[in-house]
């Protein structure tokens, strides 16, 4: 049996490997695919924490976590799709997929 | 055996997703990143969340990279603009202060950390019984914020939209 901590750890390792992309990538595109790779993390410890925190709740609470998941997954859809049009009428009227080249609004 | 695959598909997962983030080339990291989902939906089936498994395949390494893909084929890089990870101090320390800790609050689990997994199975009836009795109101919230995404795209992408 693994313990819950492994979950925990192979989640919190993803997360910070979505990080580090969102903090070292210009590229917009591999920005979100980084958001997206954190937005799983969270999948995973989500699930972790239904199959071994709940062994004692009623049986209609421990599948939470799982649902939960089923809500990430669509809010990360929705945003995957509003966001690579946002990077496409970006490229159209900059030219330029680099956040860096964006920073039109800083003072 | 169980234990086996989860160190197996754990470290693939790992593995494939420092490939994704540190590629040069786009293309190359939205197929690590296939991968990466694919090894996450069997760390899924070792915790049996069927279900969950069935739809990180079908939803993110299915729907959500061809449209990544379709973008990244619709927009032209310019070679210099396809670097790969670019090291800064201040990310570095950003990303080891996070991952210590997270250490020191998963190793401070306490009452927790001994925690034997249920025994439920994560099959879509039992899903759906959760999700369509307590969870109606949020699952009818999901419906509308997609079509808000939807409205939104179309908006957006239309040519010489002044929105």
């Amino acid at each position: 049996m693994i313990p819950l901590e492994h979950y925990l750890y192979l989640s919190g390792i993803l997360f910070t490997l979505g990080l580090c992309g969102v903090m070292m990538r210009r590229n917009v595109i591999l920005v979100l695919m980084s958001v997206e790779i954190m937005l799983n993390a969270a999948n995973i410890a989500l699930v972790a924490f239904s199959k071994y925190l709940s062994a004692g709740a009623a049986e209609s609470v421990q599948l939470d976590g799982q649902v939960f998941v089923f809500f990430t997954i669509a809010v990360a859809a929705a945003e995957a799709a509003v966001a690579l049009v946002i990077a496409m009428a970006l490229f159209r009227r900059l030219d330029t997929v680099n956040v860096d080249d964006v920073a039109n609004l800083r003072w | 055996m169980e234990g086996l695959l989860f160190y197996v598909f754990g470290g693939l997962a790992i593995l494939t997703t420092l490939f994704t983030i540190s590629s040069k080339n786009p293309v190359y990291s939205a197929l690590w990143m296939i991968g990466s989902f694919a090894a996450t939906a069997a760390v899924f089936v070792l915790l049996e969340a069927f279900l969950i498994a069935t739809v990180e395949v079908l939803v993110y390494a299915g729907a959500i990279m061809v449209l990544f893909l379709f973008v990244i084929m619709m927009i032209n890089f310019k070679a210099e603009e396809q670097k790969g990870l670019r090291l800064s101090p201040l990310a570095v320390l950003v990303a080891l202060t996070f991952l210590t800790l997270f250490g020191r609050a998963v190793g401070d689990l306490g009452s927790a950390s001994g925690s034997k997994p249920n025994e439920l199975v994560g099959t879509p009836g039992a899903i759906a019984e959760v999700m369509f009795t307590r969870y109606v109101v949020p699952f009818e919230a999901v419906s509308m914020l997609l079509l808000a995404a939807i409205l939104g795209t179309v908006v957006l992408s239309r040519r010489n939209s002044q929105a």
